[in-house]
């Protein structure tokens, strides 16, 4: 049977749920693996919440901030990007290939963008196959 | 807790959404899940009789949460919002599934559309088990406003608010009121003298009692939230003033685009090619006149300088065409037998009286000429022969297809507009975006036009994006009605979606008072914990994802909602495989 | 080719009858609703660009206003009220003028008064030939009661000026026929077309000229049967007067059903029926084709009206054995006649009686010059 990643998406409300909704409203045509959870800020963005996804069996977490310097809440896409820095060690380091986890600057007007970043990102993880950290974590009961 | 009883609603949108995800079947699929009282589909949620739907299963059904999978929460979750406060639910006990914008309208396949629709609601529904009734906060409204830029967009705004009686503060930051207006001649398309129009303009914002004007003068930071903002500006003499004020209007406008960047035209290494704004100014003088003093003979106007260009500006600056055309009549008018050229890349003579405009135009033998703006740029050139006019502008004519060559002994370059430098200082300061062409965004392109993401914060004008003055008049009269509107209100409710401590838990590491970007958490020497001011927080979150003890909670998108919102999703997912 | 954009053309232009070029803006219903409209094909659109932007040399390489039959669908479904189809007719004009080299043409058609002073002088200079050159009028009649037409206007002195005369008027349009050629041809695809092409093609033009299937193509045929009537008769009368005088002007009358009353008579009734028709359109303008009538329509009308009317008048007074009066219309006849056929034929309206199977002939020549190339 044919792969079909499941990739989560978390997308800051102000640029790039924004520039998501553009993609939408311009009928961009984009590949059907992404599924969106909104939050306020990039910044947002709990550690937890990219080993939850992992863990639930997601083989791709994307998030989205806005642009250095375009930031509703004037820098929090700083300190998300920070920790995304920290978040790949530490996935690298459970054994999680890092490509599966990418950060990408997606502003409201760039909704063509975000369609080529989700057709891009499907592909990369189509590549690498299916994601085993569920299953190793249930066989190993934690 | 108490039990939840979820009602779940799904919306066709028309066809928009069911086309393209089978409505029905996510009905079903969802209503076997936990806690789901009600699943039902519905032409158009957001109607009258689809709110009422909501409504009356809530006393029915004695439902305590509701999801509704629909457009963006961006465009109807106020909506629905309101609909559970009419039934007396609390408005937060909701959680919306973009089944539009994010599913229906950007895929084409039916079976992974539908069951994208189906995780994304299951989601919804794991995240809205957690949901808690929230209060909104009211906070009382400051009558002042602040008015950043004093064009006639910038002028006729506070003009309103300030008629209204309320005080304005309108901040400058050239050394005189009316921006780009200052340099027109005549206006389109009724060709009413501009420079009367600002003199009335400026005399009455100058003279009024509730204006008070700041030239020489920028806003550099602004601080507070809606009805209670505060700067510090500089005056002309260097004196610091502090102003209050409870909303922002932002016209700063945009700028003439810069010729000398379009290599082609020579701008500023030929001496007769001008931009439409130096033509402004010739016609103001009333003589049209070559460089070397004579009245030229062949006049070449030249669209789309530096606008619906990749290289420079993809835009329509939307102005231009009408004022080449309004170039075409005044020349026609002065030099009666001159040979003028029109060279456009389209004509965009769109609006009320613009395409009688051209029609007109078109009668005065003036001859249009459309070029390739993308692929082939004219290109100008001094002529060798002596007996030419000094330039030749040479292009290929692209309705024929041929390449031809024009004379010319003045050339005007119709500039569009562009993005003042300090364009992202000013959105910083008062906490909005720009997009990518440097124009500030709005809250809705159309429903909400003149607002921002922020609240008391309004854009109008060219700031907003390139348009003429009866457009960025109707913009700054609109953004006056709804300032006076909350004014009058005397307070406005906010959102409570802000950060709290939960000090059993919080360790007193104060990690969350260095990433907090608005200084708005504070240390409690006594208790040794850290403290919100609800007031100056914003409700990023950054605080709570930074937290290591899980002390602080970011209301209405916690640990615990997001976390089940994934577990929801996932499960659902492992489910359809 | 001269490639300078000039706005001063479109002033020489309207001279000839051409209004407001400048409301066209190019949406192309013209040429989409152009029964006559075949691949490459983009008339009338390319025609009024080149016009809008000055552009003579292109536009006296053009072939396409003498393919286009005015039927007037363009003009009708123009959403600016440009009238392309009228801005076609009067290039035709233009392109006469073009392609006549003495300047003439151009003087007739820009000058109501240089066409009118033509043609009073040509008439005076007939009458006076009648006059003082011919032999004096012999008002008796012939043994059989005929008139002696042929002691009044010699067979061999007028079939002498018919020929002369016809030598003249086709050494002008075949002269502005070359230049045609040269410039639709040659200049238009840039190189020469073989002689072989030359042979191949050559049926079109004889075809066009007889049968004139573009015309039939437009959606209202019946101005195709009045045209073809008028044409027809014209030819057979042409060829008649100029070939056949001295089978054709007896002074024997001949029975209603010979062939050379009956062939007159066809001819006549040709002419009638298509002047009437033409006439009746021009006046009552409801046919968008005959909206603007130019001074040049009006006139090649009425002299050939006139012409018509004289013709008949002469042959009833022949066959009733009026000689007087036989002779008066003869004079008059050959009055408007010769003027018409000096000035019509090689220098104004009438030359599209060449130019315009010339016109189909020259595309195929033109169209198989591109296909070679590419």
């Amino acid at each position: 049977m044919e792969f079909k990643p499941t990739i989560v998406a978390f997308l800051c409300n102000w640029c790039s749920y924004t520039g998501a909704d553009l993609a939408g409203t311009s009928r961009m045509k984009y590949k059907p693996n992404i599924r969106v959870i909104r939050v306020m800020c990039s910044g947002r963005v709990d550690p937890t919440f990219v080993y939850k996804s992992f863990r639930e069996g997601a083989d791709g977490v994307l998030i989205c901030g806005c642009h250095p310097g375009d930031c509703h809440y004037q820098e929090g896409n700083y300190k998300c990007l920070r920790r995304f820095k920290l978040m790949k060690k530490y996935i690298t380091q459970m054994g999680i290939e890092p490509e599966r986890l990418h950060l990408e600057w997606i502003s409201a007007s760039e909704g063509k963008q975000f369609a080529e970043l989700v057709d891009s990102m499907t592909e990369r993880i189509k590549e690498l196959g299916p994601s085993q950290v569920k299953q190793v974590a249930e066989t190993l009961a934690i | 807790m108490e039990e939840p009883r979820i009602g779940v609603y799904i919306c066709w949108c028309g066809t928009n959404i069911a086309k393209m995800v089978d409505v029905e079947q996510v009905t079903e699929q969802v209503s076997k899940l936990p806690h789901v009282v009600v699943s039902k589909n519905y032409k158009y949620m957001c109607s009258d009789p689809g709110q009422e739907l909501i409504a009356c299963d809530i006393q029915e059904h004695k439902l305590n949460r509701i999801v509704v999978a629909a457009c963006s929460p961006r465009i109807h979750e106020l909506t629905f919002r309101r609909a559970l406060e009419k039934a007396g639910l609390n408005a937060y006990l909701f959680e919306m599934a973009n089944i539009r914008e994010q599913d229906s309208w950007v895929h084409d396949n039916r079976e992974e559309a539908t069951r994208k629709a189906i995780e994304l609601v299951a989601a919804s529904i794991s995240r809205v088990k957690y949901h808690e009734p929230l209060d909104k906060r009211s906070v009382t409204i400051n009558p002042a406003t602040l008015v950043i830029g004093g064009g006639v967009a910038g002028m006729s705004a506070a003009l309103e608010v300030a008629n209204a009686g309320r005080e304005v503060y309108l901040v400058e930051k050239s050394d005189r009121l009316g921006g780009l207006v200052n340099h027109l001649d005549l206006t389109y398309p009724y060709l009413y003298d501009a420079g009367s129009m600002l003199e009335t303009l400026l005399r009455r914002t100058l003279n009024h009692p509730h204006i008070k004007v700041f030239c020489d003068t920028t806003v550099e930071k602004v601080d507070g939230f809606i009805g209670n903002f505060t700067t510090t500006i500089l005056t002309e003499n260097q004196q610091p003033v502090t102003l209050t004020f409870g909303n922002i209007i932002v016209s700063t406008g945009l700028k003439p685009f810069d010729a000398s960047r379009v290599g082609e035209y020579g701008y500023g290494r030929l001496p007769d090619v001008l931009t439409s704004v130096e033509f402004e100014d010739m016609l103001r003088s009333g003589q049209i006149l070559t460089r070397s003093g004579k009245p030229p003979q062949n006049i070449a106007i030249i669209h789309c300088v530096g606008s619906r260009n990749t290289e420079f500006h993809e835009y329509c600056s939307r102005t231009c065409c009408q004022v080449a055309l309004k170039f075409a009549n005044q020349i026609r008018t002065l030099l009666p037998d001159s040979n003028i050229f029109d060279l456009y890349a389209d004509m965009r003579a769109f609006g009320k009286g613009c395409e009688e405009l051209y029609t007109e135009t078109s009668r005065k033998n003036i001859t249009f000429m459309m070029f390739d703006q993308q692929k082939e740029m004219p290109q100008i050139i001094r002529s060798i022969d002596p007996a030419d006019p000094h330039m030749l502008i040479f292009f290929r004519e692209k309705i024929s297809g041929l390449g031809l060559e024009v004379p010319a002994d003045l050339i005007i370059l119709m500039v569009g507009m562009e993005a003042h430098e300090d364009v992202k200082d000013v959105a910083h300061a008062v906490g909005i975006s720009v997009c990518g062409n440097q124009f500030f965004i709005e809250k809705h392109p159309k429903l909400d036009p003149v607002a921002t993401t922020t609240a008391g914060v309004y854009i109008v004008g060219n700031c907003q994006g390139p348009k003429g003055i009866p457009d960025a008049i109707s913009q700054a009269k609109a953004a006056a009605a709804r300032v006076l509107a909350t004014i009058n209100q005397g307070s406005v409710f906010v959102e409570v979606t802000t950060a709290q401590v939960n000090e059993a838990i919080c360790c007193g590491c104060q990690t969350c008072i260095l990433v907090c970007p608005y200084s708005a958490i504070h240390f409690d020497q006594n208790k040794r914990v850290s403290v919100v001011n609800e007031v100056l927080c914003k409700g990023c979150g950054t605080c709570g994802s930074t937290c290591p003890t899980g002390a602080i909670r970011s209301k209405h998108f916690t640990d615990q909602q997001i976390l089940s919102q994934i577990a929801g999703l996932m499960e659902m997912t492992l489910k359809i495989n | 080719m001269n490639n300078r954009v000039n706005p001063n053309l479109p002033k020489e232009l309207k001279e000839f009858g051409i209004r407001d070029w400048n409301d066209c803006y190019h949406c192309g219903t013209c040429t989409a609703i152009c029964p006559l409209t075949a691949q490459g094909l983009l008339f009338p659109r390319k025609e009024i660009r080149l016009m809008q932007m000055g552009l003579k040399d292109q536009l006296s390489t053009c072939v396409e206003p003498w393919l286009c039959y005015y039927c007037g669908e363009c003009s009708e479904t123009c959403p600016r009220n440009a009238n392309p189809g009228e801005l076609m007719m009067s290039l035709r004009r233009y392109l006469t003028s073009i392609y006549d080299w003495t300047g003439l043409s151009k003087k007739f058609y820009t000058s109501k008064v240089w066409e009118l002073a033509f043609i009073i002088l040509f008439a005076i200079l007939v009458v006076l030939a009648f006059l003082f050159v011919l032999p004096p009028l012999d008002t008796t009649l012939t043994a059989e009661g005929g008139v002696k037409v042929n002691s009044f206007a010699p067979i061999a002195i007028i079939e002498y000026f018919d020929w002369a005369m016809a030598f003249i008027v086709a050494g002008l349009l075949i002269s502005n026929i070359l230049r045609m050629y040269y410039r639709v041809v040659w200049m238009g695809t840039s190189k020469g077309v073989g002689i072989l092409v030359h042979l191949r093609e050559f049926w079109q033009l004889i075809f066009n000229f007889v049968v004139q299937p573009k015309f039939s193509k437009c959606d209202d045929k019946s101005y195709w049967l009045y045209h073809w009537l008028l044409m027809s008769g014209y030819t057979i009368m042409f060829i008649l007067i100029v070939v056949f005088l001295p089978w054709f002007q007896t002074e024997k009358i001949h029975p209603a059903w010979h062939l050379q009353r009956s062939l007159g008579y066809y001819a006549t009734i040709g002419l009638l029926i298509g002047l009437t028709a033409a006439i009746i359109g021009r006046w009552k303008k409801q046919q968008i084709k005959f909206q603007f009538s130019h001074v040049s329509d009006w006139l090649f009308l009425i002299m050939l009206t006139l012409t018509v009317i004289t013709g008949i008048l002469i042959h009833i007074f022949r066959v009733n054995g009026l000689p007087l009066a036989t002779y008066i219309c003869y004079i008059a006849h050959m009055a408007i006649l010769v003027p018409m056929i000096l000035i019509e034929v090689p220098f104004s309206k009438w030359s599209h009686l060449a130019y315009r199977p010339f016109a189909v002939y020259f595309a195929r020549l033109q169209n198989s010059a591109m296909t070679q190339t590419n």
